[in-house]
């Protein structure tokens, strides 16, 4: 190190403990990382590899039975660990600034905003309370906020979990840190007002001059806004390097395999079916003692030297400050090729196993009992679309869309309040009863968090027996041996049988609600956000046995989801939702390739895409906030957002066009010539 | 917040009628009636009839209900032939004495129990939490009346500070008069009511205390002391609410068992003494009033509830 370049913040050997009942979890091992003045760093990692652990280190915020107990946090020069309690809680509340991952928990909820935002200076500074309120007004203008001299007087739960972000932000800048700790600011949010926090996190750094250390799971956050980027993995930091170095060329084989397993990566490969690739195996459990690279057992490059040596962090010989640990780097670059699917075989023009004509679903405002109904939350509004078998439809949105709710209503858990929906030639509203019960067999739901959905008390066995049991199926040989076939099918061992929910992995615990949901030989699945909680190198996995098994067995899924890439990579077709109507719909790379709306096109802009440097993150964002779904905007329900809005768009555009429909009075683009 | 309040009322009251139903079919099952009850076994049966038709009870039931209904708003309970007064009027002299009671022992065991619930969050699993859990244990697994002779053998007999039994002051003013007779079944009611309130205390401000607001408040470089006390507490004190609503019946029925361990001229001891010689009326005017008390206390927790959580306030005032 230089002697005349002092970084802001320098980790040297950072180890952080977490003591466990069932013994202490070494969090982070030797963690060496620098953080220059106006620099924003970006920490990217799956869940566990240390990435939050490193900056709760930092600020010394580390959970109940969490401790450093090795190495050097050196701020300005200072360790950190080494000062007076009252003095860290000084450089804690006046140089530093943290921004959480979750906005609504993040504030307490019997506080007023403004007095929650103002209260490092009531502390530090000593700042009276007129005074106070005027900076917390200052500052939250300065976010962002809309009229902020009467949200310093609100509660956190009368706002957006964005506007909620901007009030933590607020929180953070209000000290004119030196440092901003962004711990996963926008997973919570959907993407535009992720694009929007980003880019304020971004002007602000520039206008207050500080450093920031952003910390994501997404590589397409980072590669936007990060000057450096360290990548972690149990614990370590195993590859930095400046973004475009890091992303061009990266080196280290878990950077390589976690690009490549991104969806966006599908058509890069050479693989002509597009399957993704997947990391095999977990991370390793960090409670146990770990020689050589810790990525060893899961690296199909790895040798017995990987299993047995500890590599530290090395440069790449160029001078740049590219530093990675592996015994076997990537040579040849890796790039990460905008995708360009090939547009997947039509399904042909067989009768569609579900129609949905007309959906609407309505519900009464307001809480229970307390008071009476003051409107309807028109939660779907007209949808209609058909799923041919063995075709993906996709449903994107952003929450609040309906998209959930449409997956519901499809799966039979609630009832319409019009409209048609018929499966199987049948509509489901004119069944009794019991046809209704039968006809359950041929949808079922897989759901986000399937340990959420599953009973914490039952065994594996009994869970995946239990819908064979309701519905009646064979004898209990033939329901065993058909649960071992559905193991078999979603890939895990016969012992997993007498295993609870909390002994698996979020993956294996996707991989046991997709068997639940085969267990009756379905023709459909809905399929509602079933990656979402997962890392990318588990989500690969997951998607990729999702096709195996439409593949194999001709299913068809209904697949929702917020992330506009992995529906990319899953459906051959996409719906767009918008307030609780189908703003589009049409063949999946022409949706995503050539958007015809005008808020797909500001959706697709808005998903930040790991190229540095990339022109999506260009663009005009959305502005403002998801109207209310209660007395929703009258005409096209996008208008209030829409930079195209004009007159006629009071009037409701109809859904029209050959196979990529548009409800637009002004498309972006006229429909393909059908080829 | 009007809205929300008369909705609430609205539902107590209907409540209330609800038992004032049940406590006069009650009084109707009585083993051969009120007349047998009241005038004992020996009563021929002309004096039975003459009583019934005195009292109205050979009228059809629906009538005595109304009539029932319409003393009990003008505050008739009805009469107590043993006691020879009227149910109101032996309630209204005893009242204010278990208030006082309740109300201190309540006061005390809050004072008690906040300061050790919030020592045992902060130190959980260490231990001054294994010490006040340990105690607080102790103390809900002591049958109270267990309790209040080890009260009376160790301060009024072993070291005698204080006297075995409540003052015998017949109006409130002659009972704080003699302050010294209160300790020992205040002291009494407050230790379980500790033991009960501070695991309550503890847990949810455990539960608090892992809520993310509250790292950003440590993000903040607050001292610990104002991240509990500024941040934490409010949200902490929520259960307390839930259970002083609950606990407002006590406030009416006082502590049968600390009463009449220590004679106390209260609420408890006529519900004691009622019981024994089966003086109905009294029986039936008491449970009326501490089941209407039950639905005040909700009624009170839920719009404290409101004045202390914007969340709440505003679902409600929305309207």
């Amino acid at each position: 190190m230089e002697a005349t370049h002092q970084p802001l913040l320098r980790l040297r050997d950072l180890s952080t403990d977490i003591a466990l009942r069932r013994g202490t979890v070494h969090a982070l091992d030797q963690v060496n990382l620098q953080v220059d003045q106006g620099e924003t760093l970006g920490i990217v990692g799956e869940s566990g590899s240390g990435k939050t652990m490193t900056v709760l280190s930092i600020m010394g915020l580390l959970p109940h039975g969490g401790s450093v107990v090795g190495g050097e946090i050196l701020f300005d020069g200072r360790d950190l660990r080494g000062l007076e309690a009252q003095e860290l809680r000084r450089v804690r509340g006046v140089e530093m600034g943290m921004v959480f991952q979750d906005p609504l928990t993040s504030l307490n909820p019997t506080m007023r905003i403004g007095a929650q935002v103002a209260e490092p200076l009531r502390v530090h500074q000593g700042i009276g309370k007129a005074e106070a309120r005027d900076r917390a007004v200052e500052i939250l203008r300065r976010v962002g906020m809309p009229r902020p001299d009467k949200i310093v007087d609100d509660y956190p739960h009368q706002l957006s979990g964005g506007m909620r972000q901007r009030v933590v932000i607020a929180m953070a800048l209000i000290r004119s840190p030196r440092l901003l700790i962004a711990d996963e600011p926008t997973t919570a949010l959907d993407v535009t007002t992720q694009r929007q926090i980003l880019e304020l996190i971004d002007d602000l750094r520039e206008e207050f001059k500080m450093a920031v250390i952003l910390v994501t799971h997404d590589l397409g956050v980072i590669a936007g806004r990060a000057d450096r980027v360290a990548v972690m993995y149990a614990g370590r930091v195993v590859e930095t390097g400046t973004t475009a170095e890091l992303f061009r060329s990266p080196r280290h084989r878990y950077t390589e395999a976690l690009m490549r397993a991104l969806p966006e990566s599908a058509a890069a490969d050479a693989d002509g079916q597009g399957r993704l690739y997947s990391i095999p195996g977990l991370p390793p459990d960090l409670s146990r003692p770990l020689t050589g690279c810790r990525f060893a057992p899961r690296c199909r490059f790895a040798t017995d030297e990987c299993r047995t040596t500890d590599v530290a962090l090395t440069p790449d010989g160029a001078g740049s400050g590219h530093e990675f640990a592996c015994l076997h780097p990537v040579t040849e670059p890796v790039a990460i090729t905008a995708s360009s699917a090939a547009p997947r075989a039509a399904s042909g023009a067989a009768e569609p196993l579900l129609t949905v004509r007309d959906l609407v679903k309505e519900y009464d405002a307001g809480g229970a009992g307390v008071r009476k109904v003051s409107g309807r939350v028109s939660a779907v509004a007209g949808v209609s679309f058909d799923v041919a078998p063995g075709e993906t439809l996709g449903i994107v949105g952003e929450s609040g869309c309906g998209k959930s709710t449409v997956g519901r209503l499809v799966a039979g858990l609630e009832p319409s309040t019009s409209g048609q929906i018929i499966v199987d030639g049948t509509d489901v509203a004119t069944l009794g009863r019991a046809a209704r019960h039968r006809m359950h067999r041929q949808v079922q739901l897989m759901f986000q968090d399937s340990y959420a959905a599953m009973n914490p008390r039952m065994r594996i066995d009994s869970i995946l027996t239990e819908p064979l049991e309701i519905q009646r199926v064979g004898d209990a040989a033939a329901r065993r041996a058909r649960v071992s076939e559905l193991l078999d099918q979603v890939g895990l061992p016969r012992r997993a049988l007498e295993r609870y929910p909390h002994e698996f992995s979020g993956g294996q615990l996707q991989r046991i609600g997709l068997a639940r949901s085969l267990a009756l030989r379905p023709r459909l699945i809905v399929a509602d956000e079933p990656v979402s909680a997962l890392d990318v190198s588990v989500q690969a996995q997951v998607l990729n046995l999702m096709r195996d098994l439409q593949r194999g067995l001709g299913l068809s899924y209904v697949f929702i989801s917020h992330d506009l890439s992995v529906v990319d990579y899953m459906a051959d077709r996409i719906g767009v939702m918008y307030l609780g109507k189908l703003v589009e719909a049409g063949p999946a790379h022409q949706v995503v390739r050539a958007p015809r709306h005008p808020y797909t096109q500001a959706l697709l802009d808005a998903v930040p895409s790991p190229h540095p440097g990339h022109a999506s993150n260009a663009g005009t964002a959305i502005r403002g906030e998801l109207p209310s779904a209660v007395n929703p905007p009258t005409g096209c329900r996008f208008r209030t957002r829409c930079p195209l809005a004009q007159d006629i768009c009071a009037t409701e555009p109809p859904l029209e066009g050959g196979t990529h429909q548009v409800a637009c009075h002004f498309p972006l683009r006229q429909e393909p010539p059908e080829s | 917040m009007t809205r929300y309040l008369l909705t609430r009322l609205g539902q107590a009251l209907v409540i209330v009628i609800l038992v004032t139903l049940i406590t006069f079919v009650i009084l109707h099952l009585l083993p051969g009636g009120a007349a047998r009850a009241i005038l004992g076994k020996e009563a021929t049966l002309q004096q039975i009839a003459a009583f019934n038709h005195e009292m109205g009870y050979d009228r059809p039931l629906w009538e005595q209900y109304a009539m029932y209904l319409q003393r009990l708003v003008q505050g008739d309970l009805g009469y107590s032939f043993q006691l020879n007064q009227s149910v109101a009027e032996a309630i209204v002299q005893r009242l204010p004495k278990t208030m006082l009671l309740s109300l201190a022992s309540t006061l005390l065991a809050v004072v008690v129990a906040v300061p050790l619930g919030v020592v045992q969050a902060v130190r959980r699993n260490r231990w001054p939490d294994y010490t006040i859990n340990a105690l607080s244990l102790l103390a809900y697994a002591t049958p109270i009346f267990f309790m209040g002779l080890m009260m009376i053998i160790l301060f009024s007999q072993v070291w005698p500070v204080l006297p075995p039994e409540a003052s015998q002051g017949f109006t409130l003013a002659e009972m704080l008069a003699d302050p010294a007779g209160l300790v020992l079944p205040t002291v009494t009611l407050a230790i379980l009511t500790v033991a009960v309130y501070s695991r309550y205390i503890r847990s949810s401000m455990v539960d608090n205390l892992n809520e993310n607001y509250v790292r950003t408040a440590r993000s903040k470089g607050l001292s610990e002391g104002r991240v509990i006390v500024g941040h934490t507490l409010r949200n902490g004190l929520f259960p307390v609410i839930t259970l002083l609503g609950m606990y407002l019946p006590a406030l009416f029925s006082g502590a049968l068992v600390v009463e009449r361990l220590f004679n106390f001229p209260g609420m408890g001891l006529l519900f004691w003494q009622a019981a024994l010689k089966r003086d109905y009326p009294i029986l039936l005017g008491v449970t009326l009033l501490i089941s209407v008390a039950t639905v005040v206390g909700a009624l009170v927790a839920d719009v404290l509830y409101a004045a202390v959580d914007p969340r709440v306030r505003l679902r409600a005032g929305r309207s």
